[in-house]
């Protein structure tokens, strides 16, 4: 145990008081000019959307490791995580959870100029057919046609030009037949534009259910889909760098 | 001790004595050489026994070198011999190789922390490419562009350092020596490097011998030997066999002596590293070279940076293995933690400091051959300085003279046009007269325009000074000389101790001749019956020759040399026209002459030198003088110069004052100090060190060069950074072991020039004060860019560790660090180097070496806990800031780090529903990284201005006085503008164009960095000595 001078003890007590001031006025004048940014901000929209011009697509369920699809249809624990979660996901479709949700006009965008409460488009999850899972709860997994949902990343104000619509194709002929819900892939213009999550609490994202068809001589074998949202100008779909920039691909490997 | 001392003056290969003892003891020289090379060094001196030459006689010699005295060597013979031995001239010390000093650089300072950050990036590349992870070429990109960073500084230091050497190199190649040989019976003036063993060279006075040379045949030959035995009086030369010693010898004469007048013809027996001064030189390059002080302090700062780096990364190494991140993702960390620690660019600015001083200290006359003695100077603590050329002019100039009882003060500045003293006696026109008269110099034709005092003379060096004093007052002297036509006259020489010659009168009506006579003013007295006053003849009484001593010692106690005139008309029955003066039989009177007055004559000091060192005591360096000259002569000089100061006093004086023996004085009451060569050679060690330590003026008087060593060793013995200038050969090991060598310009001998770390273009001593001030600065200055260059490292290094324990998206990228390092950072720093003093520089003490040092505790921490977290918060202002009004509020960011950084997570919810991408997010990220990244220039904007002083207000230093700093400032945003938004779109560098409000999120914090350290600077001034004082000073 060394002792300390009191000189000593004095000179180190003013340093740790120094610092205890010096970094309790900093952190306090961070926090306040952190309040003070935040202040400028909105809490309904971001101030810019410099970053994200365009929309992503992904797809639900999404595998835990990169976006690649292996299950046996006959053994319902391989599948069971995807089932799940498209489960899960589409909790949130129920009717149930869209009595406030209203009927819109279909083929144009709904634009509402009240600030406060704006209305959300009912999505009816009928309109996935099979891929609802109202009538298959495993989605088709079982019978070698999964169902994958594509759905377009939510962006606050954008409007899609045009007459959206998922399509997908597999780089392998032959091996799969692809069947959209609702037909065409189609995307509603209705469900747009978005509002943030605040003021659109009750939004829905429209969504294409894409089931596939395994031929059953192509099962081990690795099937890569590619879907793309197409029949809109103002959507991009080839940028070099973002592979998911209103397209993705996804691989899937289905065994019996 | 003091046996063990004697070793060191044992070089001195001047005395007979001495050079047996080398042949015995080989021991004496370990001091100088090392351990290394022992059987060959003994050789060689034997060989220098060996040296037999000067008792051949001319046909063995001729025999011996197959040479002719008449028609030399043939050239093909020459050439063939030239061949065998090489050229004729000192083999500089031995140079590390370039590949050595190169790699060197490759692994020095901070290197090896990189090239580790390197390695790591390549492993976590293989390791990643292994795992097919895509981002893996990131890894490889980042530790090739590391890698680049290393050499790439690299190559520019060695670069910096190649150049400083080439100066040296261009230097020393300005003056080719030439030498008169003959060869093919031809004389030819040919190179002295092309000199061979047997040529026949001829030598006149002014030249400097150019190889050892047996003399064969010599007339009026004077050689100045100061340069190999320190010994100043010049010596005859003769071809006679006159000591067994070779050294003793007059029919030897030594390569790199100087041939002061007559001429001379001899064969060349040695040449090159084989000549006597040559295995001197060789030995004195065994002297180890000591680091220099800055590379000890840089060595210091980067053993502090990288501790830093290294207990962070590993700290945090830890901290993320234990919070379950992947050993490689620690590893990446660490990668960067140290990228963000390291000043990648400060060594390169350091030196282009250092450089930049080196230039400026150029024009100020010191040539600086080793970049680092920059710095050296202004840590100079003690200088030891020689007398003659460096604080006197070199040259005889009349200084006193008396006459009509009286003394009279001549002016003995550099430029002196008139003389003001009270000239209307007739004793001073009998006195001019004389002066005019008694004199055999002339100056060399054709010089009419040059300035009296520039001429050149044909003369000894009192003659010269009397014939240029004369020249002055008189105007034409040469004029005066033909209208008194000289009719005899006899030389001085050492037994008369006088000249005197006799004139015809320029009066046409006074037929009378006139005999005038000037020497040693008490043998002139002796010849003397009368005395004139006020130009009246009277005689000399026992009063007036009392007068006379008293003159005559108060002069001589100025160190100065005096001498007396006299005269007599002869009269002119005894002496008619046609009288044949006979200087044989001496038939005329020499003795009852009219005793006229006295001059004094000194090598004044040079007119800048007192104020120079009245600025060495008041910036705390003491200043020692170290003459091989007389003790009265060097106490004088020191007196004039304010070495010793009026008010102090010798042991010596002391007793004389108060009429007691020496012996009975305090030591310590004596402030002033002048020590005998003789006293010096038998002290021991102790003694010297109480002498270096109880007196603050000192004069070391009639040392041999070599002594210079132990004094050099007994200032070091006192922790003082020691300067020394010099210029003989014989110098160089003091110059060597001095923490900075000065060599002297003109003066100097090639032998010093190399040992030294700096050339004095001029000579003088003054420069060496002006680089002090220099060295200081630049001391001053480093300090600032460090602690510029310092502090944002912490702003780089907050990232990362918020970035593991907060899991936020990375703030900013390690590449991008490096372009604050290497890009923004650079020339700020260096323009700190242009920063003026603040104010006080030349009236503070010089840093104590262990305590004052470049990077102290203060400045890290100053830098590091203060400023540099200041502006970490700006920069992560803005950085939330970023992420904010694009979607990601600060509570949506923490703890993200994973799913942000998943390749596979493509619809990422922000703060207001929407959903992201990966690579919008990375995008996002980069713009982080820019904001950040512009944030620290902004701030870095101020560091850079609250960095200009360090006590000092910035309205007390001014905004404007150094423009550099504001080419920094403006470079360094115009490199942020230009990698914004012109390399913007360039992925691979991750930057992005900003919006522009983002520039001025951290201006607020950027005020609050100078409105703090204004703050510190104003407690600093009003309570000095304070807590405050203490650890906020840097």
């Amino acid at each position: 145990m060394v002792l300390l001078k009191p000189t000593d003890i004095t000179a180190r007590g003013l340093i740790l008081l120094f610092y205890l001031v010096f970094y309790g006025f900093l952190a306090a004048l961070f926090t306040f000019t952190m309040w003070v940014m935040l202040q400028t901000l909105s809490s309904d929209i971001p101030k810019y959307r410099d970053r994200i011009s365009s929309p992503g697509l992904m797809i639900s369920p999404k595998p835990v490791t990169a976006l690649e699809f292996a299950f046996n249809k006959s053994d319902s624990r391989s599948y069971e995580t995807y089932t799940a979660s498209l489960r899960n996901f589409l909790a949130s479709y129920n009717d149930s959870k869209q009595s406030r949700n209203i009927v819109c006009t279909s083929g144009q965008p709904f634009e509402q100029k009240e600030d406060l409460g704006k209305k959300a488009c009912r999505f009816n999850r009928t309109q996935l057919g099979p891929c609802s899972g109202l009538e298959d709860e495993n989605f088709g997994y079982a019978k070698g046609t999964p169902c994958v949902l594509v759905k377009m990343n939510r962006i606050i104000g954008l409007k899609p030009e045009g007459e959206p619509y998922i399509q997908c194709f597999s780089k392998e002929e032959g091996k799969v037949q692809i069947t959209y819900f609702p037909a065409g892939g189609t995307i509603d213009l209705m469900y747009f534009p978005y509002y943030g999550k605040k003021l659109h609490a009750h939004y829905l994202q429209p969504l294409v259910a894409v089931q596939l068809a395994i031929n059953s001589n192509s099962t081990k074998e690795e099937i890569t889909i590619e879907c793309k949202i197409l029949g809109s100008p103002n959507l991009k779909n080839e940028d070099d760098r973002d592979k998911f920039l209103g397209r993705i691909s996804f691989k899937v490997q289905m065994s019996e | 001790m003091g046996k063990k001392r004697a070793d060191v003056y044992s070089v001195e290969v001047c005395g007979p004595t001495d050079l047996e003892k080398i042949d015995e003891g080989d021991e004496r020289y370990k001091d100088l050489k090392g351990n290394k090379g022992k059987p060959k060094k003994k050789d060689e001196l034997k060989k220098e026994l060996e040296l037999d030459d000067h008792r051949l006689s001319v046909e063995e010699l001729e025999e011996k070198y197959g040479t002719s005295i008449t028609k030399g060597l043939s050239s093909a013979r020459a050439a063939e011999i030239l061949a065998r031995d090489g050229p004729n001239a000192l083999t500089p010390p031995k140079a590390t190789p370039e590949i050595i000093k190169f790699l060197k650089q490759m692994v020095g300072g901070f290197s090896i922390l990189l090239w580790v950050g390197a390695l790591f990036s390549w492993v976590s590349f293989g390791i990643q490419l292994a795992q097919g992870v895509d981002s893996a070429f990131d890894n490889l990109y980042l530790g090739v562009v590391l890698a680049l960073v290393v050499v790439l500084t690299g190559i520019f230091a060695y670069y910096q350092e190649a150049k400083s050497t080439n100066i040296m190199a261009s230097f020393s190649k300005m003056i080719p020596q030439q030498a008169l040989v003959i060869r093919d019976a031809e004389k030819k003036e040919i190179s002295a490097e092309q000199l061979v063993v047997g040529d026949i060279v001829e030598i006149k006075g002014g030249d400097r011998i150019p190889a050892d040379i047996r003399l064969i045949f010599a007339q009026g030959c004077k050689v100045d030997n100061s340069s190999l035995t320190g010994e100043s009086e010049p010596q005859s030369r003769s071809c006679d066999f006159t000591h067994e010693n070779p050294l003793e010898t007059k029919n030897i004469a030594f390569y790199s002596t100087t041939c002061l007048e007559g001429t001379a013809t001899g064969i060349v027996i040695n040449t090159g590293d084989s000549t006597v001064i040559g295995r001197i030189a060789s030995l004195a390059s065994g002297v180890g070279n000591e680091k220099t002080p800055i590379a000890i302090e840089i060595q210091h700062f980067v053993y502090m940076v990288a501790g830093v780096a290294i207990s962070i990364g590993v700290l945090f190494f830890i901290i993320s293995v234990s919070m379950r991140y992947k050993i490689l993702d620690s590893i990446i960390f660490l990668i960067g933690i140290i990228v963000a620690n390291v000043p990648e660019g400060l060594l390169a600015t350091v030196t282009v400091s250092l450089s930049l001083t080196a230039k400026r200290m150029a024009k100020k006359n010191c040539l600086v051959k080793n970049l680092e003695a920059v710095e050296t100077l202004g840590s100079t603590s003690i200088i030891c300085s020689d007398k003659t050329g460096t604080l006197t002019q070199n040259r005889m100039t009349v200084a006193h003279l008396w006459f009509d009882n009286q003394i009279f003060q001549a002016d003995t500045s550099e430029n002196q046009t008139t003389q003001t003293f009270d000239q209307s006696s007739q004793t001073w026109a009998a006195l001019s007269k004389i002066v005019t008269l008694c004199n055999r110099a002339e100056f060399r034709p054709g010089q009419e325009n040059v300035p009296i005092m520039k001429r050149i003379v044909g003369g000894d060096a009192s003659e010269t000074a009397l014939l240029k004093f004369s020249e002055v007052i008189l105007g034409d002297v040469m004029d005066v000389r033909s209208r008194n036509k000289k009719v005899t006259e006899i030389p001085f020489n050492s037994t008369n101790k006088y000249q005197l010659s006799i004139h015809e009168t320029e009066d046409p009506n006074d037929k009378r001749f006139l005999l005038v006579m000037k020497g040693a003013p008490e043998r002139i007295l002796e010849r003397c019956s009368t005395i004139m006053i006020n130009g009246k003849e009277e005689p000399l009484d026992s009063e007036k020759a009392e007068a006379f001593q008293t003159a005559y010692m108060e002069l001589g106690g100025l160190g100065e040399r005096v001498l007396g005139f006299c005269h007599l008309y002869l009269p002119e029955d005894e002496f008619p026209d046609t009288y044949p003066f006979d200087t044989d039989s001496m038939n005329f009177p020499t003795s009852n002459l009219c005793f006229v007055g006295l001059l004094s004559m000194i090598d004044p000091p040079r007119s800048t030198v007192p104020d120079a060192v009245c600025k060495c005591r008041s910036a705390g360096i003491k200043v020692i003088m170290v003459t091989g000259d007389h003790p009265i002569t060097a106490k004088a000089i020191a007196k004039s110069v304010g070495i010793i100061s009026a008010t102090s006093e010798t042991v010596e004086d002391i007793a004389k004052r108060l009429n007691v023996p020496v012996e009975h004085v305090n030591r310590r009451d004596a402030t002033a100090a002048v020590v005998n060569g003789m006293e010096l050679k038998d002290m021991t060690l102790e003694q010297l060190d109480e002498i270096l330590n109880n007196h603050s003026e000192i004069v070391f008087a009639r040392t041999s060069p070599q002594q210079k060593l132990i004094i050099v060793e007994g200032c070091q013995r006192q922790n003082a950074v020691v300067a020394v200038t010099g210029d003989g050969v014989n110098d160089s090991p003091a110059l060597k072991k001095a923490d900075i060598g000065i060599a002297m310009g003109i003066a100097g001998s090639d032998a010093a020039k190399n040992a030294a770390d700096m050339i004095l273009l001029d000579d003088n001593f003054a420069s060496i004060v002006t680089g002090v001030e220099e060295g200081r600065l630049i001391f001053d200055n480093l300090k600032k860019t460090i602690a510029y260059t310092l502090t944002k490292n912490i702003a780089e290094l907050c990232p990362f560790l918020i970035y593991i324990i907060a899991s936020v998206p990375l703030p900013i990228g390690t590449i991008t660090i490096l372009f604050i390092d290497l890009g923004t950072d650079i020339i700020p720093s260096v323009a700190l180097a242009y920063e003026k003093a603040e104010s006080d520089i030349m009236n503070r003490r010089p840093r104590n070496k262990k305590k004052d040092r470049l990077v102290n505790q203060q400045l890290a921490v100053y830098s590091y806990l203060q400023i540099g977290i200041i502006q970490s918060i700006g920069a992560f202002l803005t950085y939330f800031t970023v992420y904010a009004e694009q979607g990601f509020l600060p509570s949506t960011l923490l703890g993200v780090r994973v799913n942000w950084e998943n390749n596979y997570i493509n619809d990422f919810e922000d703060s207001y529903g929407q959903e992201w991408t990966k690579y919008q997010r990375t995008y996002l990220q980069w713009s982080g990284y820019t904001a950040f990244f512009v944030s620290i220039t902004i701030e870095q904007v101020a560091d850079l201005i609250i960095r200009k002083t360090r006590r000092n207000s910035i309205f007390q230093q001014g905004l404007f006085r150094n423009k550099v700093i504001w080419v920094g400032i403006f470079s360094q945003i115009a490199i942020a503008l230009i990698l914004c938004y012109g390399l913007g779109s360039v992925t691979a560098l991750n930057f992005t164009p900003l919006r522009v409000q983002y520039w001025f999120v951290a201006v607020p914090y950027a005020i609050l960095i100078w409105v703090y350290d204004e703050f510190r600077k104003l407690l600093i001034r009003r309570y000095p000595g304070s807590w405050w004082d203490k650890n906020m000073y840097y």
